[in-house]
């Protein structure tokens, strides 16, 4: 707190990298999975903790919801919504577990989502069809699709399926897709589902604090986003927006806690506090007994982020762009190092985010003999690999017959990290073109 | 091994409270020792340090010895037992997994956690099934609780097409604070909830009374930061856990699952499974061992404990209804203080003719109130119980830098102490002056207006 405010400016890069707890020697080029917060955010973080062992009844039942508030004020503020639609829950999975499993599905609703789908929550619809009788649609989409190419593929289905006489209830799908880490047109799918009349369910769990986000303009019907991805607030804190049109189609929490309310309105005890807060807001404050500190942290998070610069840029502004800039630039140096090329489209918009997806030159045909187990394998002792050998870790995915390394800029990162990056993983192709990867797992000292 | 020296020492020494608080209410929200801490926070610093590195390789060999370190403590295979951060989270893992046809019945007892009820209230709005609810008044006696228990199992039994699919009880349950007969229950039936299970009482005979499923926080009574809890399935009923909540990576649909348990030797279901719940702060559940060597190393181990808060809270509980000239809870028998929990009444005096006399409530009361001295003369009416409970819990809580829960309940006031090792008596002597001194303030006591 104190901390914050005295802050004057932060550069982007070796200043930025001083405020975090990083350690020495380790280079973080995967912000996108955990994230990380700086070092006076941890400060106020442990505070909060702190109070709450220092007089736990006192702090859990009076002040948090006070802080709370204050934290949904900032992030309802920061995404252009109203407070009554913002609420926090512990990441972004849950939030998608909530859309999904309160709604009521009859014969012939249909549940669309893309190929590109985060792995949880493809199960998470899964469960769903497998215990309701909700159906799933899967839109196929192979990277570098076209924006254009996209939204077609989705409309495509919506028609399809309503020329066969089936509801398209609910759409999922990424602001940024997770792994390769590229940028959707959720602006355009967002509309198309009104056009429709489906349901529109975003998982921006890669977006607050990534990408600039106006809620109200995009008006999507459920949206979430971790903020402990790309926001600096600790883990695990998520924003799930749900418009006050919708509020009545999320039943219960996940789990059911205190703030449900029976349709009968019946008197069940509840040990918390009495208050004035929409139904809504009041389920999502105590959803079973959880350290709800990190979502405490977002007003402070975003003071830090408000003394980072750039170039002439301050604040949020000097975040988006630094990252931006030096995710394309990240992609150029290592491409160029390893002679090979960043997934992009034609009209080069996938790669307008953090993220550049870099292929390695590895042939899937001579190395692995085309068997996916066997590139499954190569794929984990390359990252087991950059963890023992080089401490670092970049994420990977085999896509497309190749694999492919997903890199992460961020605010402690340089164009240095990635020129080393480079070399790094040329080297490591090396060692798996001489065959390292069919060795036992070395002992890794991790 | 030296004795350990539990109460105003042990707070100072080892646990975290604020000076002026006087933590009377471990039963909500636990609380861990300084060591704990330390030990925490450098787990969530090697994380920040090296996210994947820590999160993806190191965290899940932690897991499993925490799970391990559990499984000793209940004497179960390590494959029955993984962490979920609360009891709500293990109540309502079971409860949504559940397939429910017309006919099935939840039952379940009037002292269940609110938040379970409204599951189960939830899970009646979107499901087939119903729900029976048993009303118990304390204090009761074991063995009619347990026959109400069997007999209400048997009339739905013998109703057409219904069946008792699931029970679902306390080890101790919230309000009141009291030791049920869950041994007892278990064998009658089917499920769980042990919110209040873990440290608090002995659970090393959790896998001979093998109920069907057990979630308990640890966060509550093990000494381990917020948030914690164990969820325990024997394997028997590993086929009926299908997914986490949220659903995450662990989960495998129908078709894969068929075909694995083909292939490979899957002893390890539960814990895959369980694995990784979508992203949060594991560290909780790394924390157990600490938990578990603090318990044993600075306070002589399990049993040390136990004996401690339980003589405390009987010792306490006696000690406060003595100074407040009122009486513990407990029924004839004496099964319902076996915990940590005292629970006592307020002098304040209820004009009351809903009070039951079913247990000899209303004779004990009037025994205590024999000879002593009134707090109010004129008998209070019963609409303002709730009133006065809220009046005096704020009062605890702005002029006095404590907590303690209390409810309306049966005609009386009943407040619920939570022994703990960092208590001792003067803790409670003071607590007794002060529920005194706030009583007698009441609008409509005797002294107050």
């Amino acid at each position: 707190m104190d901390e914050i405010c005295n802050i004057k400016s932060i550069s982007c890069g070796t200043e930025a990298a001083k405020y975090f707890a990083l350690q020495e020697g380790y280079r973080n080029l995967n912000h996108g999975s955990f994230g990380t917060y700086p070092t006076p955010v941890r400060s106020v973080l442990r505070n909060y903790q702190d109070r709450a062992e220092a007089t736990p009844d006192a702090f859990i039942r009076y002040e948090y919801p006070e802080r709370l508030d204050e934290s949904r004020a900032a992030i309802a503020k920061y995404l252009h919504a109203p407070i009554e639609s913002c609420v926090f829950v512990p990441n972004a999975t849950t939030g998608i577990n909530t859309v999904l499993r309160n709604l009521v599905y009859e014969p012939d609703d249909v549940i669309i989502y893309f190929a590109t789908i985060y792995g949880a929550c493809e199960k998470t619809v899964s469960y769903i069809v497998e215990t309701t009788p909700a159906e799933a649609r899967k839109v196929p989409c192979m990277y570098p699709v076209s924006d254009d190419d996209l939204c077609d593929a989705f409309e495509d289905a919506v028609r399809d399926l309503k020329v066969n006489d089936k509801n398209p209830k609910i759409a999922i799908f990424d602001t940024i897709v997770a792994l390769p880490g590229v940028l959707a047109p959720f602006e355009r799918l967002t509309q198309l589902c009104k056009q429709y009349d489906v349901l529109s369910c975003i998982d921006g769990a890669h977006g607050v604090g990534h990408i600039p986000l106006n809620l109200s303009e995009l008006g999507p019907d459920f949206f979430v986003s971790n903020c402990h991805k790309w926001l600096h607030v600790p883990r695990g804190c998520a924003v799930f927006y749900v418009p006050e049109r919708n509020q009545h189609l999320m039943r219960s929490t996940l789990p059911t806690s205190h703030g449900f309310v029976p349709t009968d309105g019946g008197a069940i005890n509840n040990p918390l506090p009495p208050t004035s807060k929409s139904d809504f807001v009041n389920s999502f404050e105590f959803v079973g007994t959880l350290d709800n500190s990190p979502f405490l942290c977002v007003p402070d998070a975003l003071e830090w982020r408000s003394k980072v610069t750039w170039n002439d840029k301050q604040g949020e502004e000097a975040i988006f762009a630094y990252n931006l800039h030096l995710a394309r630039r990240s992609g150029q140096i290592v491409s160029g190092i390893l002679g090979t090329e960043v997934l992009e489209n034609k009209q080069g918009t996938l790669g307008d985010c953090n993220f550049a997806n870099v292929r390695l030159p590895l042939s899937f045909k001579d190395l692995a003999e085309s068997d996916p187990a066997k590139a499954a394998r190569i794929g984990q002792w390359i990252v087991k690999t950059l963890v023992a050998d080089y401490q670092t870790f970049i994420a990977m995915v085999f896509y497309d017959e190749s694999w492919w390394m997903r890199l992460s800029s961020s605010v402690y990162l340089t164009e240095h990290d990635f020129e080393w990056a480079g070399q790094v993983l040329k080297d490591v192709c090396d060692r798996v073109r001489k065959e390292e990867w069919k060795e036992n797992e070395s002992a890794t000292k991790l | 091994m030296v004795t350990p020296a539990f109460g105003r020492q042990m707070r100072d020494e080892h646990f975290l409270f604020a000076k002026s608080y006087v933590p009377l209410n471990h039963g909500s929200y636990g609380a861990f020792p300084a060591a704990v801490r330390t030990y925490q926070r450098s787990l969530q610093d090697q994380t920040e340090a090296r996210s994947d590195a820590f999160i993806r390789f190191k965290a899940p060999s932690l897991l499993l010895e925490s799970r391990t370190a559990i499984a000793g403590l209940l004497q179960v295979p390590r494959q029955t037992v993984v962490f979920v951060p609360n009891a709500t989270t293990g109540v309502n893992t079971v409860l949504r997994n559940l397939t429910w046809n017309e006919g099935d019945v939840i039952v379940y007892l009037s002292t269940a956690y609110g938040a379970c009820e409204k599951t189960i209230v939830h899970v009646c709005e979107i499901t087939p099934a119903t729900s029976v609810r048993i009303d118990a008044l304390f204090p009761i006696e074991d063995d009619e609780l347990v026959d109400t228990f069997r007999l209400t199992v048997q009339n739905i039994a013998a109703q057409q097409g219904k069946h008792v699919k699931i029970a679902m009880f306390d080890t101790v349950c919230t309000f009141p604070g009291v030791r049920l007969p869950w041994e007892a229950l278990v064998k009658a039936c089917k499920a769980e909830d042990g919110a209040h299970g873990i440290g608090h009482i002995d659970l090393s005979d959790l896998g001979q009374i093998d109920p069907d499923f057990f979630t308990s926080n640890c966060y509550k009574w093990l000494f381990t930061p917020r948030p914690c809890a164990i969820f325990y399935v024997p394997t028997r009923h590993h086929h009926l856990i299908r997914t986490t909540y949220p659903t995450s990576h662990g989960f495998r649909p129908l078709q894969e699952q068929q075909a694995a348990t083909s292939a490979s030797s899957d002893n390890d279901y539960l814990g895959e499974l369980f694995k990784w719940a979508a992203t949060v702060d594991m560290s909780p559940y790394l924390c157990t061992l600490e938990a578990l060597k603090f318990r044993s190393n600075v306070c002589g181990g399990e049993a040390a404990i136990r004996n401690y808060c339980f003589d405390f809270a009987q010792q306490g509980g006696k000690r406060m209804a003595q100074l407040l000239e009122t009486e513990v809870m407990d029924n004839k028998n004496a099964t319902l203080s076996q915990c940590c929990f005292a629970v006592v009444r307020l002098p304040l005096r209820f004009a009351s003719d809903t009070v039951s006399t079913t247990y000899g409530f209303t004779d004990r009361r009037s025994e205590a109130t024999r000879g002593g001295v009134e707090y109010n003369q004129q008998l209070l009416p019963p609409e303002r119980g709730p009133e006065f409970v809220k009046t005096i819990m704020d009062k605890l809580r702005d002029e006095y830098d404590t907590w303690i829960p209390m409810k309306f309940y049966s005609g009386a006031i009943w407040f619920r102490i939570s022994a703990q090792v960092y208590l001792d008596m003067a803790d409670l002597e003071w607590a007794a002056g002060v529920l005194s001194k706030l009583c007698k303030e009441l609008p409509g006591s005797a002294s107050g207006s």
